[in-house]
């Protein structure tokens, strides 16, 4: 690009020149309104948005339409203004939103656009003027981010102020006789002494000042095709390289070394900068080295001093904070973040016990079924190593925290849980009293069953059916008065089938002999009028006797093993297999 | 950029050159009637009609190691070089500088010409014996010049001044950024770019006059002219192995602060006259890691600037790590900060400085660097800082074989006459001054005897004997 210069650069009024009356000037006014437009539209909508399309398209139009005319549109620039051959053709009201003063307050006094402008460099010349309205003063100017998007075509010129009270470098008088002859008596000399030093040195090589014919062997210093294809795989690597793990490897170098506290303090500031960076730009696997690193670190002893493992402490626990989780797993779910299980695996491995509440609210929450499965085998990792906070996490206010807390601490079989396992059932969540149910099976722990007993009477239908499964699995026997009395109730009869069939083989697996007779009568009795219990309680009552284990009960299924009702004779059928 | 016409006359120019290559190869593997020989003159000459249409004419031009087409510098890179090279070879063999189509240019015209250009050279006068050969022949659009006709395009005055404005405004930068750096007060990072964009623009279209720029040794503080000379030898090394625009600016923007780590070591040890003690070693020597650190507090790059970092942080390491700081984990130091390690031990090694011994004259400082393995460069990397700079590079104060002094002042573009390149004799063989220099052109040889008329005989050292070469190369 040109520098323009500052006496034109300042004088384009109109007033002396000559005006060429072919050009298009109506047209290019229209051309600036329209490119005003589009700039706005560009501003407020995103890339496909119709009507950002439409003022695009609009602008294009206009362009090719002039270039039946012209081949190239050169405007001069003032605060407010563009002009054409001294002709305004854009006049802005407010500096706010004004093109021209965009250029003009980096220096931009002359503009062209060139045939072609109207092609995909279109919306990247929009893309610059929308850099340049963002940027701050301390940042980059207009002429920078120009000069960086390289367009082609479109040129500009500029007054440069940074030329501003430079002084050009200039030749001196060059230099005195003496001088010039002080330097040939002193080689010559030099010649002398070498000559005479080599006669005694006999095979010394000459000073390095002293042309040798080797020098001018082409091979010594020409590149070969063999180099230049080495250079050139060389520059493809290094523009493919991460040079952040570079950065790194430097980093943790120099932090390693002891014997200056106050750059260890630095380098763990600019480690606790880089951390949150790397994850605002998906950046996992650098974020992961570390956290690896810091660990490492943080083990050894003597490295670092208190303050550095303080600082080293801090960082590991901020990682594991609940803000920071939810933000990694938004930033997961939303893209920001794309790593493979295998690398968000990795990079979980590092977190600590804190991270568990965060992890377990996700791991319960997301939908994306691979992202569920890592958060989950990375809860299970810390939980694994974190047991006595796994056990706090069952006091969460956070009911999905509180449920997802109980189901791990059932698959991880952490039997010291068990009271507090008791505890939730009482949970005002429903699912919470659930997950506790669901757990409390897996640990078959029996101090929870007592509490399951007054669970059975839940109002939420699905921890009824678990606390009686629960119980039924347990064996809990002290529960058969209370199945007892729910099975011979009336609130089981208005039950689904499945609560039905699930507090009958509760009863069946609790009560033993004692309930064969309960659960004949109501498979296969009559009431006084000759009228069978409904088909779903007798069903249910068959299969609660399949669990009894006893001659009794295989005896009354047998009952039933032809019985008119299809449904009833089936279910009879499978409990009586089963009896067998 | 767009050329006047709205051709891309970079992109066009440097297709126009690889179709005249494979027309070339096309025409010495198969006879004219072949269908690939066909296939290859329709394209190159489908391609010339647009371009002669759009820009009236078109000639090709072959300057040292650069073609320009029209006044357009083709960018040479590491994918074309090889077409480059080969088709500046089959123009040199024959002395041709310049090819000029005209309009009207004919099909039927190429076979000819490219048929031509794959015979032998003929004899002494080659440009000569062509041009007589050709004349037979029914081609009428292409007009030939010979290599001595065919100068850079632009004017040279002009170019030394476009230099000197980037030059002097780039110290200036240098100094404004090093000193606030030093006093701990923000940076003016859009300063620092819009210098380093000056400098990798002028590279890219008069890397010689920069080249000169480089002598002015007592231009400003040794810190701040030497970060502008590591950034522009940096930058000259990168555009030959073919980084683009950006990637020279990437590279032009860690160059320039490579050494900034400096300014967080004691002023005093900086600027020691003298040898430095094991202990100021020792301190000095932090002054890429804190280069590194520094750069982190910079504001204003879009992005962390990772590459420069790693510059700032590399370019004492050496290839073989021997260097410092010492690396504790895998390291393979980039070639960006390979290029200004190379960069920075030649205008280190050739300038006075603060606890530094003699300067050495620039061509011994190149010897070293490629033939001492233990200086740790990447060999590759001198030689295409060799390639740029010649054997002698400009600056060099020589002694002819006639016992006049003289100055390097440009660097012969033939890699086979790279030692010999111009000079402007500044006295003559009693050490009386040339009342005006003259340049000399050390590639003439004698007419009658074919001997060189004038031949270097040793180098010296400017420095050490008050002599400011940069006197007789901006003059």
């Amino acid at each position: 690009m040109n520098e323009f210069e500052r006496s034109s650069g300042d004088s384009m009024e109109g007033g002396d020149i000559l005006w060429d009356d072919a050009l298009p000037v109506d047209e290019v006014r229209q051309l600036f309104v329209t490119l005003a437009k589009a700039f706005r539209a560009y501003q407020l909508y995103d890339d496909n948005n119709p009507v950002r399309r439409r003022f695009l398209e609009g602008l294009r139009t206009e362009f090719q339409q002039l270039w039946t005319e012209l081949d190239r549109i050169v405007v001069t620039v003032d605060e407010d203004h563009f002009y054409l051959d001294g002709r305004e053709v854009y006049r802005s009201e407010s500096r706010a939103d004004s093109l021209a003063f965009l250029f003009f307050k980096d220096g931009v006094r002359e503009i062209t656009f060139l045939s072609g402008v109207e092609g995909d460099e279109l919306e990247r010349f929009l893309g610059v003027l929308q850099r340049a309205r963002k940027l701050v003063p301390e940042g980059d100017d207009l002429l920078t981010v120009l000069w960086e998007a390289d367009l082609r075509f479109f040129e500009y010129q500029y007054v440069d102020l940074m030329a501003e009270g430079v002084a050009l470098p200039e030749p001196g008088a060059g230099n005195s006789t003496a001088e010039l002859q002080a330097v040939l008596e002193a080689e010559d000399e030099t010649d002398e002494a070498d000559e005479a030093e080599s006669g005694e040195a006999g095979d010394e090589p000459p000073p390095p000042q002293t042309v040798k014919q080797d020098d001018f062997n082409p091979t010594l210093y020409a590149l070969d095709p063999r180099e230049m294809e080495k250079l050139r795989a060389e520059v493809k690597k290094e523009l493919a390289r991460d040079t952040r793990s570079d950065v790194l490897s430097a980093l943790f170098d120099r932090l390693e070394e002891r014997h200056d506290r106050s750059r260890q303090i630095e380098i763990l500031q600019i480690l606790s900068t880089l951390l949150p960076n790397f994850l605002s730009r998906g950046a996992i696997v650098p974020a992961t080295r570390v956290l690896e690193e810091l660990r490492t670190l943080e083990r050894q002893d003597g490295v670092l001093d208190e303050r550095g493992h303080a600082q080293v402490g801090a960082m590991l626990d901020a990682v594991s904070a609940r803000d920071t989780l939810d933000e990694l797993i938004k930033a997961l779910y939303d893209g920001t973040i794309r790593a493979t299980p295998t690398q968000l695996a990795g990079f979980l491995t590092y977190l600590r016990g804190a991270a568990l509440p965060a992890l377990l609210h996700a791991s319960e929450t997301v939908e994306h079924k691979e992202l569920r499965s890592v958060l989950r085998a990375a809860v299970q990792g810390i939980a694994r190593k974190n047991r006595a906070a796994v056990l706090t996490l069952l006091e969460e206010e956070d009911p999905v925290v509180a449920a997802g807390t109980a189901r791990l601490v059932g698959d991880m079989q952490i039997t010291e849980a068990a009271p507090a396992l008791a505890g939730l059932l009482a949970h005002p969540t429903a699912e919470v009293r659930l997950a506790a149910v669901e757990a409390a099976i897996s640990l078959k722990a029996s101090t929870v069953a007592g509490a399951l007993e007054h669970t059975l009477d839940d109002p939420d239908r699905d921890v009824r059916v678990a606390a009686a499964r629960a119980l039924g699995t347990l064996k809990y026997r002290p529960a058969a008065r209370v199945l007892a009395d729910i099975v011979g109730g009336k609130g089981i009869r208005s039950a689904d089938i499945g609560e039905k069939v699930a507090v009958f083989e509760a009863y069946g697996a609790v009560a033993g002999e004692d309930g064969v007779r309960r659960l004949d009568g109501l498979l296969n009795g009559k009431s006084l009028f000759g009228k069978r219990e409904p088909t779903e309680v007798r069903a249910a009552a068959a299969l609660g006797l399949g669990r009894m284990s006893t001659p009794a009960a295989k005896e009354a299924l047998r009952k039933a093993l032809d019985d008119d009702d299809p449904v009833v004779r089936s279910n009879a059928n499978r409990a009586f297999r089963r009896e067998e | 950029m767009a050329h006047e016409s709205g051709l891309n006359l970079q992109e066009e120019g440097r297709r126009l050159l690889a179709l005249l290559y494979g027309a070339l190869n096309a025409l010495r593997l198969y006879p004219v009637e072949n269908e690939t020989v066909q296939h290859a003159i329709s394209d190159l000459h489908g391609l010339v009609e647009r371009i002669v249409e759009a820009e009236g004419g078109a000639e090709v031009r072959v300057v040292g190691d650069f073609f320009f087409l029209n006044e357009t510098r083709l960018r040479l890179d590491l994918s074309n070089f090889s077409t480059f090279g080969s088709f500046a070879r089959a123009l040199h063999d024959h002395g041709i500088g310049a090819v000029e189509i005209l309009p009207g240019i004919e099909r039927s015209e190429w076979a000819p010409f490219i048929s031509m250009l794959l015979r032998g050279p003929g004899g002494d006068q080659p440009f000569e014996t062509f041009r007589d050969r050709f004349a037979t022949t029914p081609v009428e659009h292409i007009e030939l010049r010979p290599l001595s006709e065919v100068e850079e395009p632009k004017d040279d005055a002009e170019s030394l001044t476009a230099a000197k404005r980037t030059y002097a405004q780039s110290v200036k930068v240098a100094k404004d950024a090093l000193g606030d750096m030093r006093l701990g007060k923000a940076v003016n990072v859009r300063k620092v770019k819009r210098a380093v964009q000056g400098i990798v623009d002028q590279v890219l279209s008069n890397e010689s006059s920069m080249v000169t720029m480089t002598t002015l040794r007592d231009f400003d503080e040794y810190t701040f002219t030497h970060s502008v000379n590591v950034c522009i030898f940096s930058v000259i090394i990168g555009q030959r192995i073919g980084l683009d625009r950006l990637q020279l600016y990437e590279l032009g923007l860690g160059a320039l602060f490579h050494d900034v780590g400096k300014q967080r070591i004691d002023v005093d040890i900086i600027n020691k006259p003298t040898g430095l003690t094991e202990e100021e070693w020792r301190e000095l020597m932090e002054h890429p890691t804190e280069g590194l650190l520094i750069l982190f507090q910079m504001q204003g790059f879009a992005d962390v600037p990772y590459r420069q970092m790693l510059m700032a942080y590399e370019h004492h390491m050496k290839t073989d790590l021997s260097g410092y700081p010492e690396s504790r984990r895998p390291r393979e130091p980039t070639i960006f900060s390979r290029i200004v390690s190379v960069a920075d031990a030649f205008d280190a090694g050739t300038s006075v400085r603060s606890y530094q011994y003699e300067p050495w004259p620039p061509d011994a400082v190149l010897q070293e660097m490629r033939d001492n393995p233990k200086r740790g460069f990447d060999t590759l990397l001198v030689k295409v800082l060799i390639t740029a700079t010649g054997v002698y590079p400009v600056g060099t104060l020589v002694i002819l074989d006639t016992h006049e002094l003289a100055v390097v002042s440009q660097v012969n573009p033939d890699l086979e006459l790279l030692h010999r390149p111009k000079v402007r004799v500044i006295s003559d063989p009693v050490g009386l001054p040339l009342s005006e220099p003259v340049t000399l052109d050390l590639s003439d040889d004698d007419p009658v005897t074919g001997a060189p008329v004038r031949q270097i005989i040793k180098t010296t050292d400017p420095q050490k004997y008050g002599i400011r070469v940069s006197d007789y190369l901006l003059a």
